[in-house]
């Protein structure tokens, strides 16, 4: 009933924060003159958070948080409580705030998808409860991405229904004595699982900081358009702020590239707005403990359900294999199967039944070959080695597709544009090809992946009442690379009751094994804009 | 009403003659007069059988809209949540003057009403529930909710005469026909004295404890019962004792309180299948209800279970709230966007439409009927 959705009470302020005060403008510009972090908390912020015996101010100085939530809330001072902060203050305040209470690499893990914005990341919450108490208006992950101990965990309840007071009458508010419960026992829980001064945090503060500067191999995928590969040239410009120039390769031969400004927060996480090609693009990363492995998702600025993942190592003597392309090989076929990494010298291994009879090209970054799978391979995955550089599970060999799983299987895209100021959302999907496992049976657990296949798209109406409503024909287009671009928003006259453009829908990929065909389905939700989007949803 | 209309139509003119022209509350010649809120900040008068909007009223500092409307008993005075749900203004509805205010918060304390409000029926006390939020140094304190009472005769900067402890999450709040209950619905329909805020009785919904049924599920801010008397609400409930997956696991019903007699009852009349959101019992045949939101429903309690759905239609667009005229003949539904529209109690067919000044959006405001 998503479409019909019988909320009558305020859910969200409808608020547009952006990542304003957290992304480099351009170089230099970030780096206020004058006013330091402690003169800026003290003529912003002191009025009204007192200063503590310790000499920090209250309120302020009991958590810690990532730096995009640190950025929200300065916002949501000036939004509810009318401080007024320079952008160039509130960036050097995210930033202060971010390496001096901060998270852990190890604290942020299990949450990075609402950080890095993954379409249709499926929250996690330690339990039903928690799922619904606190992760109803906004992902859990906004909760577990902060620490505090119990009592800080209390003033945030008080907040929240003092600023909105409806949510004890909304659905999932009222089946319960919400308010009691939030108000007792939930921060209780929070301050054990998620409290103020952990080992991890303790142990991270004492870290050196690593220099990004040089040059890394990089490497991934953008759904809908393919693999890429290539290098970015980091330059320091700046204490824990970079220029990063990005060169790729995509596997159809396209090209990209493009640079920007990136900062460093907390000693790991990496921030950066590129201009690639034209379009601005946003990169959330993580930089691993030893410094040597930058990963996470970029995207587009204005539309980032549309992006792609990217691991990055430094080049150096160290050898590493990043990917194979294609990453798998029909057991019978010849194929030529390109290697990515940093130091790849000496002899190319695809693992048994695999035969390379060629060397294309090579350079220690890209090899190149021709390879053969032997009728009989056995199917499965393979480890991968150039000479002393060994990577697993990059690289399959099947013996026929069994099956074709539709990714992501549940979605969610969103209607738009129409002279309104929302776009629509668009949603991307893959289609995947798997072997059955050792059962014999498709959908389950032990089917072996073998690797994102081209596919013929279309979508379907998912159930009968998405049938009588016609939602295929209304909610929007796929196109073959299984992009779905979602219809205008707005009531529709030609529809029942004027609803809009809303739909449940089955997403249909056909994939060519050989002459069969094999079909796999995922379900989209097109539904209303999103009037809020915050950093962390 | 037993006669007919052109028996009372001529009993009016009659008892005009004989007695002052002013209109007397409840007199045969009384006209049925809706009052509706419309964005931001507007009371609307309409003659329902003429179809017309005979005055628009303004509220002072009412922004961004109102909210519930309590209309005195003797249809003089409507009373409305206003201001982000921090005030209430009473206006004169043939002056167009405000005649009363009660702002709540203080620079200390945000203080909202939530929905819920109802005045004696000698029109002297009005029962507010409000949510007060203590506003500290950088931190917010939530405090507990109370009902907060108001004489009306205390005018613009009324303050409460008493404040008494209530359950959270009330939603609706009805005094009885004697004024001697206050109602208030929240998880359960609790039973106050109003004088002194003593919970003298429950009416158990959340733990109404029957056998196979979960907690039943009640969102209703719509104060709706002036014609019947009788205070009336939908709720959903789950059976336990079937699959999830079955359609008849889940039930809508429906709440009656009668505010003269305290007879409270719940009762299903249907599987689950349209959303509700609120609902009103006819004065003359008082088994039937009707409800809205994206349809229009005509439910009769004294049939059997399976016949207990009379009719349903769909609507043009979604309403939130309903009214019934005083002699059960013709349904008003509204709220939500610019038009309250007309249907026929006895066969649901539309028969009227009334469109708000300068298309103004009613949106929670409640839709009350006085008589005139
Ligand atoms: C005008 C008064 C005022 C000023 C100035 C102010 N705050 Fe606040 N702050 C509040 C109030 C009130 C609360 C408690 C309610 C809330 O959480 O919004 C609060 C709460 C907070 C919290 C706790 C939020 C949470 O997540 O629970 C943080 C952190 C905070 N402020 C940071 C700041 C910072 C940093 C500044 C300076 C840029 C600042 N405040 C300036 C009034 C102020
Ligand atoms: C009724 C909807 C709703 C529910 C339920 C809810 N939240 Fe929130 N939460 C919000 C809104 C709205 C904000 C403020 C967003 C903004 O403007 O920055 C928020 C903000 C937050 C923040 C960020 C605060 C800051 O300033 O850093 C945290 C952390 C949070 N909520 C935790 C929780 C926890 C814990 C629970 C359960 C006890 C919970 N939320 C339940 C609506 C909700």
């Amino acid at each position: 009933m998503h479409r019909r959705n019988p909320s009558i009470l305020p859910t969200l302020p409808v608020i547009c924060v952006l990542l304003l005060g957290l992304l480099p403008a351009g170089p230099g510009a970030v780096q206020a003159q004058g006013a330091d972090a402690a003169s800026i908390l003290n003529s912003r912020c002191a009025a009204c958070h007192e200063r503590t015996a310790d000499g920090g101010l209250s309120r302020v100085e009991d958590m810690r948080k990532t730096p995009e939530g640190w950025d929200m809330a300065i916002v949501r001072m000036t939004i509810m409580h009318g401080v007024r902060i320079p952008a160039e203050e509130r960036a050097v305040l995210v930033k202060h705030l971010a390496d001096t209470q901060g998270l852990a690499p190890e604290e942020t893990r299990d949450w990075r998808y609402i950080l890095e914005r993954r379409p249709n990341a499926l929250d996690k919450a330690p339990d039903d409860d928690l799922a619904t108490l606190c992760g109803r208006c906004h992902s859990f992950a906004r909760v577990a991405l902060q620490r505090r101990d119990a009592e800080e965990w209390r003033k945030l309840a008080h907040f929240h229904l003092g600023q909105f007071p409806t949510a004890e009458y909304q659905a999932m508010g009222r089946d319960r004595n919400w308010w009691e419960i939030v108000s007792t026992s939930v921060p209780d829980k929070l301050g054990k699982l998620y409290p103020l001064r952990t080992a991890a945090w303790t142990k991270w503060l004492d870290q050196d900081a690593a220099d990004l500067s040089g040059r890394w191999r990089v490497a991934g995928r953008r759904p809908g358009k393919g693999a890429y590969h290539g290098i970015a040239a980091i330059t320091a410009s700046g204490e824990d702020r970079y220029r990063v120039a990005l060169d790729l390769t995509y596997a159809d031969g396209g090209t990209a590239s493009g640079s920007g400004n990136a900062i460093v927060y907390t000693g790991y996480e990496w921030r950066a707005r590129l201009n690639l090609d034209g379009e601005s693009v946003l990169q959330v990363f993580t930089l691993s403990e030893d410094g040597r492995e930058l990963s996470g998702r970029w995207f587009l600025e204005d539309l980032d359900s549309v992006g792609g993942n990217l691991r990055a190592v430094r080049m150096g003597p160290a050898a590493t294999i990043l990917a194979v392309e294609p990453a798998y090989l029909r057991g019978g076929t010849f194929g030529r199967i390109a290697i990515h990494g940093v130091g790849l010298d000496g002899e190319v291994d695809l693992g048994e039944g695999v035969e390379v009879t060629s060397t294309v090209s090579r350079s220690s970054e890209t090899v190149v070959v021709e390879a053969r799978a032997t009728a009989g391979a056995r199917p499965g995955a393979r480890g991968v080695r150039v000479g002393g550089a060994d990577a697993g599970g990059l690289f399959t060999v099947y013996s026929r597709i069994d099956s074709v799983r539709v990714e992501p299987d549940e979605a969610i895209a969103r209607v738009g544009g129409a002279g309104g100021p929302l776009a629509a959302v668009p949603a991307q999907f893959e289609a995947v090809a798997y072997m059955n496992g050792s059962d014999g049976a498709a959908g389950t657990d032990d089917d072996q992946r073998i690797g994102v296949m081209p596919a013929t798209w279309s979508v379907d109406d998912f159930n009968e009442t998405a049938a009588a409503m016609k939602d295929s024909q209304y909610a929007g287009r796929i196109d073959m690379k299984g992009l779905f671009l979602p219809a205008a928003a707005g009531p529709n006259p030609e529809r029942p009751f004027a609803t809009n453009n809303a739909g449940d829908l089955a997403v249909k990929a056909v994939v060519n094994d050989a002459g069969r065909k094999i079909e796999g389905a995922g379900h989209l939700i097109v539904t209303v804009q999103r009037w809020n989007d915050p950093p962390i949803r | 009403m037993l006669h007919s209309f052109k028996k009372s139509a001529l009993l009016g003119v009659l008892l005009a003659l004989a007695v002052a022209p002013a209109a007397v509350p409840g007199a045969a010649d009384a006209k049925d007069i809706l009052l509706t809120g419309v964005k931001p900040d507007k009371i609307v008068m309409v003659d329902v059988k003429a179809r017309e909007v005979i005055k628009t009223l303004e509220i002072p500092n009412a922004a961004p809209g109102n909210l519930t409307i309590t209309p005195s008993p003797d249809g003089k005075i409507a009373y409305t949540i206003v201001n982000r749900w921090e005030s209430v203004s009473g206006i004169d509805l043939d002056s167009g003057k405000e005649v009363f205010r009660a702002d709540f918060s203080s620079g200390k304390t945000r203080v909202k009403a939530m929905f819920a409000m109802d005045i004696s029926p000698d029109g002297k006390e009005l029962f507010v529930f409000q949510s007060p939020v203590k506003l500290g140094l950088g931190e917010y304190e939530v405090q507990d909710t109370r009902v907060a009472v108001y004489n009306t005769a205390d005018g613009i900067g009324a303050k409460p005469v008493r404040l008494m402890p209530a359950p959270r999450r009330t939603a609706v709040m009805s005094l009885s026909k004697d004024g001697k209950k206050l109602y208030l619905l929240n998880w359960d329909l609790t039973v106050m004295d109003p004088m002194t805020g003593a919970v003298v009785d429950v009416h158990k919904v959340r733990n109404w404890g029957r056998a196979n049924f979960g907690e039943p599920d009640i969102l209703d801010v719509w104060p709706q019962w002036e014609t019947a008397g009788v205070f009336s609400t939908p709720y959903y409930v789950v059976r336990t004792d079937k699959s999830p997956d079955d359609p008849a696991a889940y039930k809508t019903g429906l709440l009656t309180l009668d505010l003269e007699t305290d007879e409270f009852k719940m009762d299903g009349f249907e599987d689950t299948a349209v959303v509700i959101f609120s609902s009103v019992i006819n004065p003359v045949r008082r088994n039937e209800a009707y409800m809205v939101y994206t349809t229009l429903s005509k439910v009769d309690m004294s049939k059997p279970l399976a016949e207990r759905l009379v009719k349903r239609i769909n609507l043009d667009h979604t309403y939130y709230a309903v009214n019934v005229s005083s002699d059960g003949t013709e349904i008003y539904v509204g709220g939500t966007m610019d038009d309250i529209a007309v249907y026929s109690t006895a066969d649901l067919s539309r028969i009227g439409t009334i469109k708000m000044p300068d298309g103004g959006d009613q949106a929670l405001s409640s839709l009350r009927l006085i008589q005139r």
